[in-house]
């Protein structure tokens, strides 16, 4: 089961996911993988109904999603997924379950108090660039870009230290 | 009165309602929000504070249907009911929703407005045949 885009997004399901990155990668899945939205069927109704009726969708926990995806885990390798997490905690957590990611894409983290600007679609916090450095640290690459063909800009371990700094 | 609340991508909504009322003159309780800048969690929590003036029955217009201002309104209304979500807002169901909206009841009135914001919608021009 490849992972075509693994992606930290705090808007999850929308049309840079759904047209945009869908569009090029043609994906057969989306994995919505987040704790509290999975354990509430109301929020997962509606992130469910927001992925375009072709295409599959599942809204899992961390522990599902990385049993699903981890090596020796249930997979299908006839399948392409879109794999979407809302924070860099989340992400570094499937990682270190054994996802073996090479490339994480970070499409939106948005202002919410408390945080600071890094790029006009990024705003972190101290966890967030903890997670951010840990994910670095085991040698996952990280592309910050909202869309295909949008700026790609790598936020490497240069910028985050500086980021860290400013915090 | 039928309250209304635009909730879109970019300035389109706060635009559209800037334009109603240039034809129509001032329509109150008629705003526009934008997702702009805003994660879901924040656009939920602004469009609930919104409500939180509006009476049940306020309808709710999005530009596009499976996205962060839709997933957002959604999420919005839990525990509230009698408000209605209406995807694809254009111009013309923004000035019909103006003219109807204190003799209707809002399920009515958001039937009517599907109807003639698909009227709207026509393909001019002599390519049309093509």
């Amino acid at each position: 089961m490849p992972v075509v885009l693994a992606r930290i997004d705090d808007r999850f399901i929308h049309g840079q996911v759904t047209v945009g990155w869908s569009r090029k990668l043609q994906p057969d899945a989306i994995i919505l993988c987040n704790d509290s939205i999975a354990a509430d069927p109301w929020q997962s109704r509606v992130y469910a109904s927001s992925v375009p009726p072709q295409m599959k969708v599942s809204i899992l926990d961390r522990e599902s999603t990385a049993r699903l995806l981890a090596p020796g885990g249930f997979r299908d390798r006839s399948e392409n997924i879109i794999l979407l997490v809302g924070s860099p905690e989340d992400m570094h957590d499937l990682q270190r379950r054994g996802l073996g990611l090479a490339e994480v894409n970070v499409g939106g983290m948005h202002y919410v108090k408390g945080k600071q600007e890094l790029l006009e679609f990024v705003y972190v916090d101290r966890p967030d660039l903890q997670a951010l450095r840990a994910l670095q640290a085991d040698g996952v690459h990280l592309v910050a870009q909202t869309v295909p063909g949008g700026k790609a800009i790598e936020l490497d371990a240069e910028l985050l230290a500086e980021m860290e700094e400013a915090l | 009165m039928i309250k209304g609340l635009v909730i879109t991508h970019g300035d389109v909504g706060r635009e559209l309602v800037r334009v109603a009322e240039m034809i129509l003159g001032p329509v109150e309780g008629l705003a526009g929000l934008t997702n702009a800048g805003k994660s879901v969690q924040d656009l939920t929590a602004e469009i609930g504070d919104r409500l939180a003036d509006a009476p049940e029955g306020t309808l709710l217009f999005i530009d596009d249907f499976g996205g962060s201002c839709s997933n957002a309104a959604q999420l919005a209304l839990a525990g509230r009911g009698g408000d209605v979500i209406l995807t694809g807002v254009n111009l013309a169901m923004l000035l019909d929703f103006a003219t109807w909206r204190e003799s209707m009841s809002t399920g009515e009135l958001a039937r009517r407005l599907v109807e003639k914001g698909r009227d709207a919608i026509a393909a001019l021009g002599p390519g049309r045949e093509d």
